[in-house]
C-alpha cells in the first residue's frame, strides 16, 4: 500500500513542478527566476566541489579493489600502487579455497542481522511506547532506568560475566543477538517520537471503539510511527552487520563467527605476526594459512560489495519511510 | 526524589542478591564434579587458530586420559590476534576454567594479581615427573616472589641474537661472515651490496642491538650489564656503547643501507621474499635450517652474542593453572602427563597417526596433508619439546643440541627477578611515551645520536628516571638478599 501511494504522489509532484516551470517561462520570461536555478559559475564550482568530495569517498574503495587484484610479490616489493606492475587474481583464488568458512560466516551475519533487527525493533518500541504513555504509573522510573545506563555502564568485565556465567550464552548465536538488542539511546528517541507523533486523542478513540492494547499498538501506533521505526531499524541493521566485538568476546566456535569478525581476526592475526616475528618464523607452517595483504583486500571487497550494491535499492524505502509520516499531521 | 532513590536502591540490592545467589549455587554444584568417580572435565584455553579436527583428536586424547587419570580435556583455541584481549577478559571476569596459556609480562602481571594458582606444592606431588623433566633454569626463571605459577614449555631456555645473511649473496661476493662480531664489521659487505644489487635492501629494517639484560624491554632505559657490573641497574642509553652503536647505525642510514622510513615502518620483512641481505633475529639450534625451509632459499647466521638465559626467554610459553580451577590437582596431573608422556604429547601436537602424520621405519615422522589443513597446532605453546617425534628432515641430534644450548647458556643478572612497578607507575608512563618517541629513530639510525641521545637522556631525567632506577635497585637488592 504505501509503495503505491508513494509512486502516485511522486508523479503528482513532478507534474506540478512541470506546470509551474511552463507557466513561469510563458508569463514572466525575463524577470522570473526559478528559485532552484543557480548561476552557471556557482553551479560549476559547487558541482566540482561535490564531485571532488564524491571521489574522495569512492576512491579508497576503488583503491581496495585495485590492491585486491595486485600480486602479493608486487605489494611486498613496491608497496601499494595505483597501477601495479603485476595483476593477479590469486587473492580471490585463495578466498575460494576457504569458501566453507566464508559462506558460513556470511550466513551467520545475515541471520543475526535479520533476526537481531526484528527482535531489537520490537523490544525497543515496546519499551519506548510503554514509557511514552501518561497512564503508565511507573514510566518515570523506567525512563530513568533506561537513561541511567546511558550515563553509567557496567563495563566490559561485568557485562562478560552476565552474558557468559548468568545467562550462559557463550558460544551460542544468541550471544551475538541479545547484547545488542536493547539500546537506551534508541529507546529515548522512540519515546520522544511516540510522544510527538501519536496524539492521545487517536488512542482514546480507538479505546472507545473497543480496541485492545495490542491492537492499538499494532494497528494504530505502528503504522503511524513507521518513520521512526524505520530509522532505528536501519541503525540496528548496520549495528548488527558491522559488529565484530561481541563475537570476539563470546564466540570460540569457528562456525558461529560472523563475517566482520572473520575479517578482524585476520587483521589481528597479521598484526600479531608482525609483533612476534620469532614465533611467526618458527611456526611458519601455521601462518601460511593466514592471507596476505591482497587477500585481505579481496575479503573487504566481498564483504562490502553486497551491502554497497543493495544499499541504493533499500535506501529508497528508508527515505520514503521517513517522509511518508513527515507530511501527515 | 527520595522515593526514586529508594526504588533504585531496592532494585540494585535485589539484583545484587540474585547475582550472588546464582554464583554461590554454581560453586556448590560444580565442586562435586570429578570427585564421585565421574571423570573431571579439564577446561583448557590455548593460543592459535581453531582447527577443524580438534574434536576428533581430543576424542582419542580423552579415551587415553580416562584410563590414565580419570579426566577428560576440553581444549579451546583462541585465535592469535584475539588472544590478548579475550584471555584478559576471561581472567578478570573470574570465569571458571583450569588451564590457560600465558607468557611474558602477561604471565608476571596475572601471577602478581593472583589470577594463577601457585603450583609449588603440586609440583612435588602430582607433577613430580614433570619437575624432573623440565630444565631447572626455566622453573627458576619464572618464579614470582619465590613461587611458581605455571609450567614452562621445555624448549630452548636461552636466547642468542644473531645476524642472519642471505646465503646466495654471501656466496656470490665471497664474503667471509665468520669474522663478523659487531655491527661495524658489516660495513664493507653492505657497501658492495648497495653498489651491485639495486633490487636488494642491504639491511632489513632492524633496531640496533645493545647487549644488556633489560628490566622491561629494549626500548625502556633500565638495564643490567651482562658482563661486568651485574649488580647495578643503569640507563643503557647513557653508555658509550649506545653512542657508538647508534653512530654506526646513523652512518649506515645515511649511506642508504636501510629503508628511509625505517623508524616508522611496520614492514615485517617476510622471509619468503628475497629482498634483503642481512637481518637480526633470535636464534635456537638449527635455526638456519628452519629459516631456510620457511624462506625456500638458503640463509646463514653468525651469533652476535653468547647464548644467555633471560626472563623473557624462559617465559615465552607457559601453561598456567587458573585460580578459578575447581580441581587443580587433576589439571596438574594432566600437565604432568602432557609433558612426560610421549604418546599424549605427540597426539596433542601432531594429531592421530595415519590420519595426520605417518611414521617412518626409523621412528621419524612425516606430515600428511590433513595435519597442515585440519590440525595445525603451534608446537611451541603446548609443552615439552624433547619428547616430540622428529621429522624426517630434522637432524637426528636436534633435541641433544637444544639441551647443550640450554646448558651452555649463562643466566642473565635478573633471571627470576620481576619488578613490581606499582610504586613508580606515573613515572613509567611518561618514560614509556618518551621512549616511544626517541628509541625507534635512534635505533634505526634515522637521527644523529650526537644530537638526539643527550636530548633523550635529558627528557628521561625530567620524567623522573632516577626515582625509577632507585626503586628497581631497591627491589633488586631485596630479591638478591633473599636468594642467598
Amino acid at each position: 500500500m504505501p509503495k503505491k501511494l508513494q509512486t502516485q504522489s511522486s508523479i503528482a509532484l513532478s507534474q506540478s513542478t512541470n506546470d509551474m516551470k511552463g507557466a513561469g517561462v510563458k508569463i514572466l520570461r525575463k524577470k522570473y527566476r526559478d528559485p532552484q536555478h543557480l548561476h552557471p559559475v556557482v553551479n560549476t564550482i559547487i558541482s566540482v566541489l561535490l564531485g571532488i568530495l564524491a571521489i574522495m569517498c569512492i576512491f579508497p574503495f576503488f583503491y581496495v579493489i585495485i590492491i585486491s587484484f595486485t600480486s602479493e610479490e608486487s605489494i611486498v616489493r613496491n608497496g601499494f600502487q595505483l597501477f601495479p606492475k603485476d595483476w593477479s587474481i590469486d587473492a580471490y583464488h585463495y578466498l575460494w579455497g576457504m569458501k566453507a568458512q566464508f559462506f558460513r560466516s556470511y550466513g551467520v551475519t545475515i541471520f543475526i542481522t535479520i533476526v537481531g533487527t526484528i527482535i531489537s525493533v520490537f523490544m525497543i518500541t515496546f519499551y519506548a511506547y510503554a514509557i511514552s504513555r501518561p497512564q503508565f504509573k511507573y514510566r518515570r522510573f523506567f525512563t530513568f532506568l533506561a537513561f541511567f545506563t546511558m550515563l553509567f555502564s557496567g563495563g566490559l568485565v561485568p557485562t562478560y560475566i552476565v552474558v557468559t556465567q548468568f545467562l550462559g550464552l557463550k558460544n551460542t548465536i544468541w550471544a551475538l543477538i541479545l547484547p545488542l538488542a536493547m539500546n537506551a539511546f534508541y529507546i529515548i528517541i522512540m519515546r520522544t517520537f511516540f510522544l510527538k507523533s501519536v496524539s492521545e486523542s487517536i488512542l482514546e478513540s480507538a479505546r472507545i471503539d473497543g480496541a485492545s492494547e495490542w491492537r492499538i499498538f499494532f494497528q494504530i501506533i505502528f503504522p503511524l510511527s513507521l518513520p521512526g521505526i524505520a530509522t532505528i531499524a536501519l541503525f540496528s541493521t548496520l549495528g548488527y552487520w558491522n559488529d565484530w566485538f561481541t563475537a570476539l568476546l563470546y564466540i570460540d566456535e569457528p562456525n558461529l563467527v560472523p563475517l566482520q569478525s572473520l575479517l578482524m581476526k585476520i587483521e589481528a592475526n597479521l598484526e600479531f605476526m608482525r609483533q612476534n616475528m620469532d614465533v611467526a618464523i618458527m611456526q611458519s607452517s601455521l601462518f601460511d594459512t593466514i592471507p596476505q595483504e591482497s587477500a585481505k583486500m579481496a575479503m573487504v571487497v566481498i564483504a562490502t560489495l553486497p551491502i554497497a550494491v543493495s544499499y541504493p535499492f533499500f535506501q529508497k524505502y528508508f527515505i520514503s519511510g521517513l517522509t511518508i509520516g513527515g507530511v501527515k499531521e | 526524589m527520595k522515593k526514586r532513590l529508594m526504588l533504585l536502591l531496592a532494585f540494585v540490592l535485589t539484583i545484587g542478591t540474585i547475582l550472588s545467589a546464582c554464583s554461590g549455587k554454581e560453586n556448590a554444584t560444580s565442586n562435586k564434579e570429578g570427585k564421585d568417580g565421574q571423570p573431571y572435565e579439564i577446561k583448557w584455553y590455548t593460543i592459535g587458530t581453531p582447527q577443524k579436527d580438534t574434536a576428533k583428536v581430543f576424542e582419542e586424547v580423552n579415551k587415553y586420559l580416562k584410563e590414565e587419570i580419570n579426566a577428560t580435556v576440553k581444549m579451546t583455541q583462541i585465535d592469535w590476534g584475539d588472544w590478548a584481549q579475550k584471555s584478559q577478559v576471561m581472567i578478570n571476569s573470574g570465569e571458571p576454567f583450569d588451564i590457560i596459556f600465558t607468557n611474558g609480562t602477561e604471565y608476571v602481571q596475572n601471577s602478581q594479581k593472583g589470577a594463577f594458582f601457585a603450583i609449588d606444592e603440586l609440583l612435588n606431588k602430582e607433577g613430580k615427573e614433570l619437575k624432573e623433566a623440565i630444565d631447572p633454569s626455566l622453573l627458576e626463571g619464572i618464579k614470582i616472589d619465590g613461587k611458581i605459577y605455571g609450567v614452562p614449555t621445555n624448549k630452548e631456555a636461552a636466547r642468542q641474537t644473531v645476524y642472519t645473511f642471505n646465503k646466495r649473496l654471501v656466496d656470490k661476493y665471497n664474503f667471509d661472515i665468520s669474522k663478523v662480531q659487531s655491527l661495524e664489521d658489516l660495513e664493507p659487505m653492505l657497501k658492495v651490496i648497495k653498489e651491485n644489487e639495486p633490487s636488494i635492501t642491504p639491511m632489513a629494517t632492524f633496531k640496533a642491538y645493545l647487549p644488556f639484560d633489560y628490566v622491561f624491554n629494549n626500548e625502556m632505559p633500565f638495564a643490567f650489564a651482562i658482563d661486568g657490573d651485574r649488580e647495578h641497574v643503569i640507563n643503557q642509553f647513557e653508555s658509550d656503547l649506545a653512542m657508538q652503536t647508534y653512530k654506526t647505525m646513523h652512518n649506515y642510514y645515511k649511506a642508504g643501507y636501510l629503508k628511509e622510513d625505517a623508524a616508522t615502518s611496520k614492514d615485517s620483512w617476510p622471509m619468503d621474499v628475497e629482498n634483503w641481505f642481512v637481518r637480526m633475529g633470535d636464534s635456537q639450534p638449527y635455526a638456519d635450517a628452519l629459516w631456510s625451509r620457511a624462506a625456500k632459499y638458503e640463509v646463514v647466521s653468525v651469533p652476535a652474542e653468547e647464548p644467555t638465559t633471560f626472563n623473557d626467554s624462559v617465559s615465552g610459553s607457559i601453561q598456567a593453572i587458573s585460580a578459578t580451577s575447581k580441581n587443580p590437582e587433576k589439571a596438574m596431573e594432566f600437565l604432568n602427563l602432557l609433558n612426560t608422556d610421549p604418546y599424549l604429547r605427540n597426539l596433542v601436537d601432531k594429531g592421530i597417526e595415519g590420519v595426520h602424520y605417518e611414521k617412518n621405519e626409523d621412528g621419524t615422522i612425516k606430515d600428511l596433508p590433513a595435519r597442515i589443513e585440519r590440525y595445525n597446532l603451534p608446537t611451541y605453546s603446548l609443552g615439552n619439546h624433547f619428547i616430540l617425534n622428529l621429522y624426517e628432515n630434522d637432524p637426528k641430534d636436534k633435541w641433544e643440541k637444544f639441551k647443550e644450548f640450554n646448558e651452555a647458556a649463562k643466566p642473565a643478572p635478573t633471571l627470576g627477578f620481576h619488578f613490581n612497578s606499582d610504586p613508580v607507575r606515573s613515572e613509567l608512563a611518561s618514560i614509556t611515551n618518551i621512549s616511544k618517541e626517541f628509541y625507534p629513530a635512534l635505533a634505526t639510525g634515522s637521527v644523529d645520536p650526537e644530537e638526539y641521545l643527550p636530548k633523550y637522556n635529558k627528557k628521561l631525567e625530567e620524567a623522573g628516571i632516577d626515582k625509577v632506577l632507585k626503586e628497581i635497585q631497591k627491589q633488586f637488592d631485596e630479591w638478591k638478599s633473599k636468594q642467598k
